[in-house]
């Protein structure tokens, strides 16, 4: 079981020392159950610190939004920054390795164990309730979660209420770390790897067809997905017109010819068109941590359509983001073992 | 600014115009915005052609023309020419509309044809009109030559060069050169010796001044670029030091290991140490690293003991070699069709079923058994031979579907080399038809039938097996609609002719492309038959495609003299529609630099962002397609030009 005190000790000891800038981890919200993400740079602040199921965000996101603050405070500070991550965050932190987005050397990633029941969905959660408001949630074992309710605490089977991609998870333990707390668990096998995707490719294209225009109907494009992919780190987004960058470089001529690829009205066609182009654009690089499904409002189920890129470069070429930060992306790439044989 | 594009359609004869109504196509584009001329003509390429469209480009003060005719590969420098010298235009300022092979040649229905070729055209206006004038890129050139392979097209091509002043690298992977050709005995129609004949080529080669030979050699990476490739060779230790070795023969006979020789193909066996035979080049025997019991003076060094003189050493190390060179010519030769493949003929299975190029060594002077005819089981003068053509090829459903093309003739040769070494016997051949094309081909089987008496039976063979100790060969005889039983003392098939191991690993070195068939693909079946789709690496010889050894040399001379051709200049130049980074957008996430297949790209200064070296890149817009962040263009195909060419086909 994960010690916190080691994870909040270490942590204390960066910032005492000095040896980074910021610690990201996460501590108790004022808002709900879930886990809030932090940025401490105080070594007293490193008691806030928590770790447990309700930690569902993936941190990596915060490495990208500091460099970029970093970037436009103009900062000289070069001391790295620490994370805290778990299994899918340290996947993301390696596809951002392999992008070049950091460096090794600026990144310090505390591992956690996220044990073997995964992080707890909110939604699965409230359901299994029903009136009882959760508080707290606590590992509670190997396949249990210990949830504190206004009327008590109860011990809960974690796979009724586990996050949908914590069931499919297909390497729990961080793969790239400066230092681990808690143990690394056996793999869950709770559910086959793409489960989700496959039965929902068995339909027919009619079914799916009118599935996915009913999902994308509804989208706002309010771009919460975008915002919270560790991905989406590029200053101009293809498919949104507003984000063209201007730089003091940027010609008339570059001014004048600008694109735009996709219309920005929440328009069945248009909604589609981003949708498809982010999940294309998140080939080889999605490593599901399911923060873009978590956090859209009015619940489109884009874990399906990035899974399903996920599934097509697991299975044609045995591709895993994020497994190896030495390796090239997936689609930059080319091996002499490609199925293909006429490219070989 | 509003543009002045002029729109010129081409009816290639009836080639475009009777499927797409070239006059609306031009009325219409003639509508189009910016579009300040549309004209059709009935041959653009033609000299009139040519003067209306230099003439309307001065006229109207054209900023920007578009040529819808045929493939940009047969006339886009040609109406690039036009725009620049005879209109004053910049040539990068024409753009071709590729309505023949991608719109005419493809559809039978003349409205929709036309429809297509509108859009065609259209979009093709849309792209020239963000066109940006651009110069060509000069770049020096490396006047010197790699040749990978030392069989006959790699020796022609090399002697050629060299006579005409170029220095040469010839590589080759055995001991010596020759390949093939010097295993044969005589060469059809004239029944030459084909050792005589290549032989003093072969010397040529080691006496040239500007011929370097690397033999036990390998080409193991390219890098570069047309005029200007760097290559890294890997040469085996040879442990005989080539200058001392007397050729005196002490260090075989002592040497106690025996393998396989390969000379004669598998008929005889030599030893660890030994020459490939008495003309090898160069002139030195040469210790097999794989057969030697281990190059250790503590286990063996038997060798090293009676060379007298000293020319053997254990010490040798493999050596990498870096050359650059201007070109490169590929002559990696051919296999025959693996024996395993043919067990239905026994082959492999009875000693006295042969290949084709171990009857040549049975026949050969030099070969095991001094020029005689004879079994290799027991040594005995063969009285019924059966030769099998077709062995492996067009066999679509099993084997190869291609034509070998020189088997018809050789078998001929064979059973007339028969014939002249065995008098009395009785050669029968199993044909399925004989293609004898060639100066002399058809009269020399003729004479083989009529003089010779070779039995010709039109048929297949179904199997060869054995019965009470002799080999029976039971086929068809599809004139007479019999099965034929043939008792045969030996059996010779005539094995399809398969691209070399080594060709495969060229064409995965250099880069090139290979057809389906595995042989080395040309630029163009017809009009560039001895270069390959990659600029400065030209094909000779039967890597390219079956052939035989008349064909060989024309084709090694003519990659020869497309090398002199390219290598004349002072400097070639390179074409500036390159990939251009845009900065501002670029991230360093280096995956353009990955997938770039020509290493044009790399993280530079200041802020390891993506840069292009503009002479390596070839514009293939694989870095434009793997960008996420759009953050690389190719000049001319630019995002914007994309977009509106989508738009235009689109009708929005």
């Amino acid at each position: 079981m994960i010690d916190v005190a080691q994870l909040k000790a270490h942590a204390k000891g960066l910032l005492e020392k000095g040896t980074v800038r910021t610690v990201f981890g996460y501590r108790k919200s004022t808002a709900g159950l879930l886990a809030e993400p932090a940025g401490i740079t105080e070594a007293a602040q490193a008691d806030d610190l928590i770790f447990d199921p309700s930690c569902v965000q993936n941190l990596a996101l915060y490495l990208v939004n500091d460099k970029k603050h970093q970037a436009e405070k103009r900062s000289d500070d070069k001391r790295p920054v620490a994370v805290v991550a778990k299994g899918c965050d340290s996947r993301a932190i390696t596809v951002l390795l392999q992008e070049n987005h950091f460096s090794r050397e600026s990144v310090h990633v505390i591992g956690v164990s996220c044990e073997g029941t995964g992080v707890v969905d909110a939604r699965k959660l409230a359901r299994k309730l029903g009136n009882k408001k959760a508080l707290a949630v606590a590992f509670d074992g190997a396949d249990a979660f210990a949830v504190t309710t206004n009327e008590g605490t109860q011990s809960i089977a974690a796979a009724e209420v586990m996050a949908e991609r914590c069931l499919e998870c297909r390497s729990a333990h961080p793969t790239l770390s400066d230092v681990v707390f808690g143990e690394a668990k056996a793999e869950r096998g709770l559910h086959t790897p793409f489960q989700a995707v496959k039965a929902k490719i068995k339909e027919s294209e009619e079914d799916r067809w009118a599935y996915w225009s009913r999902q994308f109907d509804r989208c706002l494009r309010c771009y919460a997905c975008r915002s919270v992919c560790p991905m989406c780190y590029c200053d101009e987004c293809v498919v949104d017109s507003i984000s063209f960058v201007i730089a003091p470089d940027t010609t008339a001529e570059e001014k004048a010819n600008r694109i735009k690829w996709i219309e920005r009205s929440p328009a069945k066609s248009e909604s589609a068109m981003y949708h498809m182009v982010r999940a294309i654009h998140l080939a080889g690089r999605c490593i599901d941590c399911a923060e873009c499904e978590r956090v859209c409002p009015v619940n489109i189920p884009l874990r399906l359509l990035n899974t399903r890129l996920e599934m097509e470069a697991f299975e044609t070429f045995q591709y895993n983001p994020g497994s190896d930060p030495e390796l090239p992306t997936l689609t930059s790439s080319f091996r002499d073992t490609d199925p293909n044989s006429f490219i070989r | 600014m509003t543009k002045r594009t002029g729109v010129f359609v081409c009816h290639c004869g009836n080639n475009i115009a009777a499927t797409v109504d070239v006059v609306r196509v031009a009325e219409e584009l003639g509508r189009e915005e910016g579009v300040v001329y549309s004209k059709d003509y009935v041959y653009m390429c033609s000299d009139p052609g040519q003067s209306t469209m230099a003439k309307a480009i001065k006229e109207n003060k054209l900023d920007g023309v578009v040529v819808s005719c045929c493939s940009p590969t047969l006339h886009e420098k040609t109406f690039r020419d036009v725009t620049e010298e005879g209109g004053g235009l910049n040539s990068f300022r024409c753009e071709i509309a590729n309505i023949r092979e991608q719109c005419a040649w493809v559809h039978s229905d003349k409205p929709k044809a036309t429809e297509k070729a509108l859009k065609i055209t259209k979009a093709a206006v849309k792209r020239v009109q963000h066109n940006q004038s651009l110069t060509p890129i000069g770049v020096p050139v490396t006047r010197k030559v790699l040749v990978i392979g030392g069989g006959i097209a790699g020796i022609q091509a090399s002697l050629d060069l060299a006579n005409a002043g170029f220095e040469v690298i010839l590589v080759e992977k055995n001991p010596t050169v020759g390949g093939h050709m010097i295993q044969l005995s005589e060469t059809f129609p004239t029944l030459d010796c084909s050792q005589c004949i290549l032989s003093p080529k072969m010397v040529e080669i080691s006496k040239h001044k500007n011929i370097k030979l690397l033999t036990q050699a390998e080409v193991k990476e390219i890098s570069g670029f047309v005029g200007n490739f760097k290559a890294k060779i890997h040469q085996k230790a040879v442990y005989v030091d080539p200058e001392t070795c007397k050729i005196c023969d002490d260090c075989a006979k002592v040497c106690p290991t025996v393998v396989s020789n390969e000379y004669d193909v598998g008929l005889t066996s030599r030893r660890a140490i030994f020459i490939p035979f008495a003309q090898a080049i160069p002139a030195t025997y040469t210790l097999d690293e794989s057969a030697c019991l281990g190059l250790n003076p503590v286990v063996c060094g038997k060798c090293a003991e009676v060379c007298e003189a000293g020319a053997i050493n254990y010490d040798m190390r493999p050596k990498v070699i870096t050359e650059e060179i201007g070109a490169i010519i590929v002559a990696t030769g051919f296999d025959l069709y693996g024996k395993e493949n043919l067990g239905e003929y026994g082959m492999g299975r009875y000693a006295d079923v042969l290949d084709g190029l171990q009857f040549e060594r049975l026949c050969s002077a030099s070969g095991p058994t001094g020029g005689h005819v004879l079994r290799p089981s027991d040594h005995k003068e063969p009285k019924n031979v059966v030769f099998i053509q077709c062995a492996g090829s067009r066999d679509p459903e099993t084997h190869c579907a291609y034509c070998s093309k020189i088997c018809c003739m050789y078998t001929a040769k064979h059973a007339t080399l028969y014939k002249h070494h065995v008098p009395d016997g009785q050669a029968y051949v199993f044909y399925i038809d004989i293609r004898s094309g060639g100066k002399g081909y058809e009269e020399f089987v003729q004479r083989s039938m009529e003089r010779d008496e070779v039995m010709y039976l039109r048929g297949r063979v179904s199997k060869v097996y054995e019965k009470s100790g002799k080999m029976i060969v039971l086929g068809v005889d599809t004139i007479s609609g019999k099965n034929v039983e043939i008792e045969a003392d030996m059996v010779v098939l005539a094995l399809a002719m398969q691209p070399s191991q080594g060709t495969a690993d060229a064409a995965k070195t250099l880069k090139i492309g290979r057809d389906k068939d595995g042989f080395l693909a040309e630029a163009h079946p017809k009009l560039r038959p001895v270069e390959s789709v990659t600029g400065g690496i030209f094909l000779a010889g039967a890597a390219q495609a079956p052939k035989d050894i008349p064909e060989t040399v024309c084709q090694a001379s003519a990659a020869a003299s497309k090398v002199i051709q390219l290598l004349s200049k002072d400097e070639l130049m390179h074409s500036p529609t390159v990939a251009k980074v845009r900065l501002s957008h670029c991230t360093g996430c280096e995956m353009c630099v990955q997938a770039c297949p020509y290493g044009a790209i790399d993280l530079g200064a200041p802020s390891n962002k993506a840069r292009v070296n503009d002479v390596l890149c070839e514009g293939c817009g694989t870095c434009q397609a793997v960008c996420l962040r759009a953050a690389i263009d190719v000049k001319n195909v630019a995002q914007v030009q994309i977009h509106d060419m989508i738009n235009a086909c689109l009708g929005v």
